[in-house]
């Protein structure tokens, strides 16, 4: 489970302060799908960021598994980053020189484990994603959705407590982002945890909950008794 | 194992797709490492080579005594033997002969008694004259010399045929009378040496009753340092009592200034290296941003971060610095006879004829290549753990995360300014203490200098860049004005770039300053104490060490005077002394030659009181640093008839050797040394006289006694700069070394700088920019950069060179030396880095000009 309490986050630039969150508290049940909307700059990415330990909040307590993810160190941070969480990103965010399968083992070769390993759960998540005759080729060598089909093998290598999707949709065509939604649908229909960012209405109606953002504050939470999509 | 899995999936993907920047700044290390590894290893041998040689004429000989290059009376060897604890005292002459057959070869004759020098040396002869010599024979016959096997193959010589071998009386038949065997005392000097019985030796070296040292075994038993005492006692002062360890010291510590100043230079390079290391990895972190980013977001550790950027730099380094070790050893092997061609002719006798190897420089470079490459990428290495996973992925602009702000460059610039003038102040003004008497913290302030001017960078390409708007931009049309507002508006970005092409071209600046500064310094004073219209020497003219010098006798003057068109006839006598126990020059000819003494001279002779009777001496700049010594001091010299003190009548700037000069008027020598030979012959000539005639017709006259090099002034002065640039050539091949190294970087620089700029260039496709605009912008963009380099490199080069000269020479040198501007190298370096940098800019602007618009915006 996952558990913001309070969360303020305030950005300086320059001599401005910006803030990006205000005092939002949530809760996220296990094999949750929440999908989270609001308008740009309404603090979404930030909220998901915080969730996923990639920053700290300037105030508030967060929460993944009942384990405190601020006021720690920053090797703390990371460790749990490699661990627990997932991350897909709107723009996939490969690396370039790594072919799919050294892609999707990157975290485990982070944590020191061969690569040798590795290989057999990163092909298998590969073939899961549908893209087991890819294994060899590099980002250059996809598409867009293959590439964002990578990046969701790479999030599920370490089984994470939480699966953070940012936009995960939004470079890409509508007949891809279709396939990509189902399967993240799948993958909590398996029992996955997920938290996607999204402006797309469509998208947001494959999670179990919705909760939209405006100014760095909650102004609606609707939950689904199942997904709608 | 984290690292590992980083270095073998990631570092060696990125070795094979940016081959070409991997490969110049391993080049960089790579030839810094060569210049210490052969610079080291050239040093070494020729040190081992004269300690080799040194040691093998020594033999068993526990003890040695030296006195004054001119010789000490043959009287003494009694004294010395009758001490307690003294087995055998044994006399030497040890002095340069030059065959004047073939191809005038300089050599080494060893003058002994053969009745009792084999107690302290041995030698066998070739099986051909193993009958002779009868020692007997050899006494009764003058004319006997025994050559080695080495040299006797070498020049053809066979037993029993008669050789001509100038001496101090000329030109002398003598006869082969054996041949050494290569072993013992006949290997020294790789073999270029020959012995004679001391008293023919004596007699044909113009020696009579004088020996150059005395050997001394030792009972057994006896405590060496008592024994040292003994004889110190019994002898008059000024004798130098050492054993052949502390001689070869002496000599070490002799040509250890020669060897620092390499050194220094060869450091220097690495250092340069170490600039494009840094360039390189802050070039690779800003590139790679964004992998840092996913790696981060991924949770890879800050730690593991930097490991991964030092443990690519350690695999480049060793790669690097391992292929360094191998050119140095390479270039040590083609230089280091050369270098101790320089080292005879301006220091001491050594004859060099390999390299000597040994594992310390190898490792040494090895050693200084990796930690100096690790030291370098440390500081982009942890800066890129501290980039923010969230900024990069989503791809913020690197200068927005603020890492550097020109406000805290500019107080970082102060700051090392302020540290590198309170070092330079310390040894300008406090003088002689603790802290000043090592160079390495004035090196720090130079380098300093370098780094605290780099820092001023985004300031001055803020000035150079309004400079360009204003007044030069539109002349280069569109091109010119897109590619001054590129680089005003990316002004930290271009400024890392600018700044690794100023740092080289500072180094390389400072250290062509040095160098030339000095040189033109030692050429001034030279031009300025050449006086007369003729030099006339037996031996190479331009030795100051003496090496290849066979002095000749003084009388020669009257025949000389007798030369028609000759008006007046000066000798020049220098010869190498014991003071204090240093060794330093002692040069007696005419003080008014000294042009700082001579305007004196008057205003000095007024001020002559009735008791001041004592001679004078005149010393140069390092001697009075070295010995304390100030004008109106009293000096106490060791003359073969006992101590004599001498007025310090002046300080004056004398290069001949960096030991310490002191110079007094010929006839004061000759009364106190009763040495009547001398080195050179200054002659003048009438008015009127043809100077080349005139030579001729010396040549002419002595042409069948003596062998002579008999040159005009203008000519001498030509044989001076010849061994100047010998002298200087190894400063030279350092520098162009640097000078590599620094355009390495600037290369390096410019192109990532374009590089990274891909998607910029397709954004100006897309409004409408045309290929060759395109083109014109990078390149006029890369020049800019190149120059404003060039420019702020030159000047910060020019003050650190100045630096250098005013801390590093007198503190070194104990001599004062006037900078000069080196003109020509500024100007080919500025050139170069205009014409590199434009180069650079090549293929990136085809690379650009011919980007997919498409592919450029959709990058991410």
């Amino acid at each position: 489970m996952i558990e913001v309490q309070n969360v303020n986050k305030i950005y300086h630039q320059g001599e401005q302060e910006i803030c990006a969150l205000r005092d939002v508290s949530l809760k996220i049940e296990k094999g949750n799908f929440l999908s989270i909307m609001g308008p740009s700059g309404s603090g979404k990415s930030t909220l998901l960021h915080l969730i996923g330990g990639l920053d700290q909040p300037t105030s508030g307590k967060i929460f993944v598994d009942g384990q405190p993810i601020h006021g720690i160190s920053d090797n703390q941070l990371t460790l749990i980053r490699r661990k627990r969480v997932g991350f897909i990103f709107q723009f996939f965010n490969l690396l370039p020189i790594l072919n799919a399968l050294e892609n999707v083992s990157l975290p485990l070769l982070l944590d020191g484990i061969p690569l040798s390993r590795i290989r057999e759960r990163a092909v298998h998540l590969l073939e899961r994603v549908g893209l087991g005759s890819r294994i060899d080729h590099r980002p250059e060598q996809l598409s867009g959705g293959e590439m964002q089909r990578v990046a969701i093998a790479r999030a599920l290598i370490t089984d994470p407590a939480v699966l953070l999707a940012d936009e995960p949709t939004g470079n890409l065509d509508s007949h891809i982002s279709e396939d990509i939604l189902a399967l993240l649908k799948s993958l909590n229909q398996a029992g996955q945890t997920i938290v996607m960012v999204t402006h797309d209405p469509k998208a947001a109606s494959y999670g179990k909950r919705v909760i939209r953002l405006k100014d760095g504050s909650i102004t609606e939470d609707i939950s689904f008794s199942e997904n709608v999509a | 194992m984290n690292l590992w899995n980083l270095i073998r999936h990631i570092t060696l993907k990125h070795f094979l797709l940016r081959k070409t920047q991997m490969f110049m700044a391993a080049a960089g290390i790579c030839l810094g490492v060569t210049a210490i590894v052969s610079i080291g290893v050239v040093n070494k041998s020729v040190l081992y080579s004269f300690e080799d040689s040194f040691n093998r004429v020594t033999g068993k000989a526990k003890l040695q005594i030296t006195g004054a290059q001119s010789g000490f009376p043959e009287t003494l060897v009694e004294k010395v033997q009758a001490v307690q604890g003294v087995e055998y005292a044994v006399p030497v002459i040890e002095t340069d002969g030059m065959l004047v057959s073939g191809k005038e070869r300089s050599i080494m004759i060893l003058g002994v008694d053969v009745l009792v020098d084999t107690q302290v040396r041995d030698y066998s002869l070739s099986g051909d004259s193993a009958d002779v010599p009868d020692p007997l024979l050899f006494l009764a016959k003058p004319d006997s010399i025994l050559v080695t096997k080495t040299m006797a193959d070498r020049e053809g010589f066979v037993l029993d045929q008669k050789i001509q071998v100038q001496t101090v009386d000329g030109i002398k038949n003598l006869r082969i009378r054996g041949i050494l065997n290569p072993e013992g005392p006949a290997k020294a000097m790789g073999g270029n040496m020959a012995m004679m019985d001391i008293y023919a030796a004596q007699m044909a070296f113009g020696k009579n009753g004088r020996i150059d040292r005395i050997d001394v075994s030792l009972r057994e038993g006896e405590d060496l340092e008592t024994v040292r005492q003994a004889i110190v006692d019994a002898l008059p002062q000024g004798y130098m009592v050492d054993t052949p360890a502390g001689r070869t010291k002496q000599v070490e510590e002799m040509i250890a200034r020669f060897q620092k100043g390499l050194d220094l230079i060869s450091y220097l390079s690495i250092f340069v290296g170490m600039y494009l290391i840094y360039n390189a990895v802050s070039i690779s972190v800003v590139n790679r941003r964004k992998e840092i980013g996913i790696l981060r977001a991924l949770g890879c550790l800050r730690r593991d971060i930097i490991l991964l950027f030092l443990g690519e730099i350690l695999i480049i380094s060793v790669i690097a610095s391992g292929i360094g070790v191998g050119l140095g050893l390479l270039a040590a092997d083609s230089l280091v006879s050369a270098f101790g061609k320089v080292i005879s002719e301006v220091y001491v006798r050594t004859s060099v004829s390999g390299i000597h190897f040994t594992w310390f420089y190898p490792l040494l470079g090895l050693a200084c290549g990796i930690i100096a490459s690790l030291m370098a990428a440390f500081f982009p290495a942890r800066a890129s753990s501290f980039i923010s996973p969230v900024s990069a992925i989503r791809s913020v602009p690197y200068a927005e995360e603020k890492f550097f702000t020109t406000k805290r460059l500019n107080i970082a610039g102060v700051l090392s300014l302020m540290f590198s003038s309170v070092i330079f102040a310390m040894y300008k003004f406090i003088g002689d203490s603790p802290l000043t008497k090592d160079v390495t913290l004035l090196i720090i302030a130079q380098l300093m200098v370098a780094v605290g001017v780099s820092f001023f960078t985004p300031a001055f390409l803020k000035g150079f860049v309004f400079v360009f708007n204003r007044f030069f931009a539109s002349g280069f049309g569109t091109a010119g004005r897109l590619a001054g507002l590129s680089l005003q508006k990316n002004l930290i970005r271009n400024s890392v770039a600018v700044a690794a092409v100023f740092f080289g071209i500072s180094v390389f600046v400072a250290s062509v300053g040095f160098t030339h500064s000095i040189k033109q310094s030692v050429v001034k004073w030279l031009d300025s104490m050449i006086i007369g219209d003729i030099i006339v020497t037996s031996g190479h003219p331009g030795s100051s060490a003496n090496a290849h010098i066979i002095p000749m006798p003084v009388e020669m003057a009257e025949q000389l005077k007798k030369v028609p068109g000759v008006k007046r006839v000066a000798p020049w006598r220098r010869i190498f002394m014991q003071y204090n126990g240093r060794r330093v020059l002692l040069s007696a000819a005419s003080l008014a030659r000294y042009p700082g003494f001579r305007n004196d001279e008057t205003h000095q002779a007024a001020n002559r009181t009735s008791n001041q009777k004592k001679d004078r001496v005149v010393v140069s700049e390092p001697f009075a640093a070295i010995f304390k010594v100030k004008k109106g001091d009293v000096i106490t010299l060791p003359t073969p008839a006992g101590p004599v003190k001498f007025d310090v009548a002046g300080i004056v700037i004398d290069y001949s050797s960096d030991a310490g000069v002191i110079a007094m008027d010929i006839p004061t020598y000759q009364r106190h040394w009763n040495d009547m030979l001398c080195n050179s012959f200054f002659l003048a000539v009438h008015p009127g006289a043809n100077v080349k005639e005139v030579c001729a017709e010396i040549q002419r006259s002595f042409g069948v006694e003596r062998k002579l090099y008999v040159l005009s002034s203008l000519e001498f002065k030509e044989e001076i700069h010849k061994i100047l640039d010998d002298e200087f050539f190894f400063n030279y091949a350092l520098n162009t070394v640097t000078l590599m190294i620094a355009c390495l970087g600037i290369i390096v620089a410019l192109l990532a700088s374009v590089m990274e700029r891909i998607r910029e260039i397709g954004t100006l496709r897309a409004i409408g920019t045309l290929r060759r605009q395109i083109y014109g912008i990078i390149i006029l963009e890369s020049i800019l950069m190149g120059v404003a380099g060039g420019i702020l490199g030159s000047v910060a080069g020019i003050f650190a060179g100045w630096v250098s000269l005013e801390g590093f020479f007198s503190a070194n040198y104990g001599s004062a030396a006037q900078y000069h501007l080196p003109w020509s190298s500024i100007i080919m370096i500025l050139c170069l880095s205009a014409g590199l940098a434009a180069l650079s800019g090549v293929i990136p602007a085809q690379k650009a000009a011919k980007t997919n618009i498409v592919e450029a915006l959709s990058y991410e």
